[in-house]
């Protein structure tokens, strides 16, 4: 036995301390470098977040909210977009569910009464280049702005150009379509209890 | 292991065998997925260059060091190890401070990872000669295959959008070429441009 394992050092030394320190390269420059990922993250989502309300600034209205995800409950924070008098134009937050490629990361916003929809952006994606990658596109993505904030409802034929709350699916992409409309139902029900809970909507 | 029967290259030689004699894309067609794949504009076809340079060196600098170690069972294995462990680097780097580049080339980065060049130099030079000789080696091999993909991306970006590395060059008359942005361009251009050179390499021989 000890003569196998003196054999499998000695065989495999250079392999085992080779791994060691790569892995101790890679982690060393991973950590070193998180801080620009966190910050570039957040550039990210402060960009797409004055895409969706074109606000004068950007505060936490709820901290930790619980959102309701395809996985179960996601912490995030519920941000609320002022104007320079400081009225709330609406809310955003980020809703995430799991897509037909990977995990889809969206920021939605809602008006300020949690009423409609503002319309969404994607944080990020990994769908079918040309068919579920449409949701970015605005063809897909206008069929959200003014939407009631209600239940979502697919549906195979009809008019975009309708905005209700009956969503037309992408072609070819029904899995990715099916993947938004519960990332919208689910994590609306948490995000309308938290702003409730807080006062911020009736 | 090294054998003892090579001869040394020069350090000159060692440098600019990789610009034209042993150049990976026009002379040895190897590692041809990079000057298909990402010469639709100069700029990421000089990252990727960039990339490859980075990691040609760094890996020939290690195995290298560890070449009367290696044994012969462990040797590829080895050599893909610390290619991996580079490529991974350059990839966090690219993803932490360039993250519009590293989403333009995708999954190309990691694919370094299986880009023959880097482990034929690792084979042809790093595991045979010494630290000076690999790491010019690297950086002449890495450029040539960085002039490369430029010399195709700036035909076809030119061709496509009127532009060279974003600035214009062509007057507002021309039409684009759509054609070049696809693939079908990068093979067209690439096929010519292979031509070329045996012509040229015919006319010298």
């Amino acid at each position: 036995m000890l003569n196998k394992f003196k054999f499998f050092m000695q065989q495999s030394w250079l392999l085992l301390l080779a791994s060691f320190l790569f892995g101790l390269m890679i982690a060393v420059a991973d950590s070193a470098w998180k801080p620009k990922v966190e910050a570039n993250k957040t550039a990210k989502i402060k960009n797409l977040m004055k895409g969706l309300i074109n606000a004068a600034s950007f505060d936490i209205a709820v901290k930790d909210a619980n959102i309701q995800s395809s996985k179960g409950l996601v912490k995030t924070d519920i941000y609320k977009a002022l104007d320079d008098k400081g009225n709330v134009l609406g809310f955003e937050y980020i809703a995430s569910g799991s897509g037909f490629g990977d995990k889809i990361e969206l920021i939605v916003a809602v008006d300020a009464n949690c009423e409609k929809y503002l319309g969404y952006q994607v944080l990020s994606s990994n769908e079918t280049p040309g068919f579920g990658d449409k949701i970015k596109t605005d063809g897909f993505r206008k069929q959200f702005i003014n939407a009631p904030a209600v239940e979502f409802a697919l549906t195979k034929v009809g008019k975009p150009e309708n905005i209700d709350n009956e969503i037309v699916a992408i072609s070819g992409a029904t899995v990715t379509s099916t993947a938004m409309i519960n990332i919208f139902n689910k994590s609306l029900v948490s995000v309308k209890d938290a702003l409730s809970q807080k006062g911020l909507i009736k | 292991m090294a054998d003892s029967n090579t001869v040394t290259p020069g350090y000159f030689n060692a440098l600019t065998v990789g610009l034209w004699r042993e150049n990976p894309t026009f002379r040895l067609l190897i590692g041809m997925c990079p000057p298909l794949a990402v010469t639709t504009a100069v700029k990421p076809a000089l990252t990727m260059g960039l990339c490859v340079i980075f990691v040609l060196v760094c890996s020939n600098i290690v195995i290298s060091l560890m070449r009367n170690l290696l044994k012969p069972h462990l040797r590829i294995i080895m050599f893909c190890l610390s290619i991996a462990a580079f490529v991974t680097v350059a990839d966090l780097y690219l993803r932490d401070f360039s993250p519009k580049m590293s989403e333009t080339l995708g999954a190309y980065i990691p694919l370094i990872i299986v880009n023959c060049i880097i482990i034929f130099r690792a084979e042809a030079c790093a595991s045979k000669y010494n630290v000076l000789i690999s790491i010019l080696d690297g950086i002449g091999s890495g450029t040539g295959f960085t002039l490369a993909l430029c010399i195709l991306a700036g035909i076809r970006e030119i061709m496509a959008a009127g532009t060279f590395a974003g600035i214009r060059v062509m007057p507002d008359s021309f039409v684009p070429w759509a054609a070049m942005q696809m693939p079908v361009g990068a093979f067209v251009t690439l096929g010519l441009l292979l031509g070329l050179s045996a012509i040229i390499t015919a006319k010298k021989d």
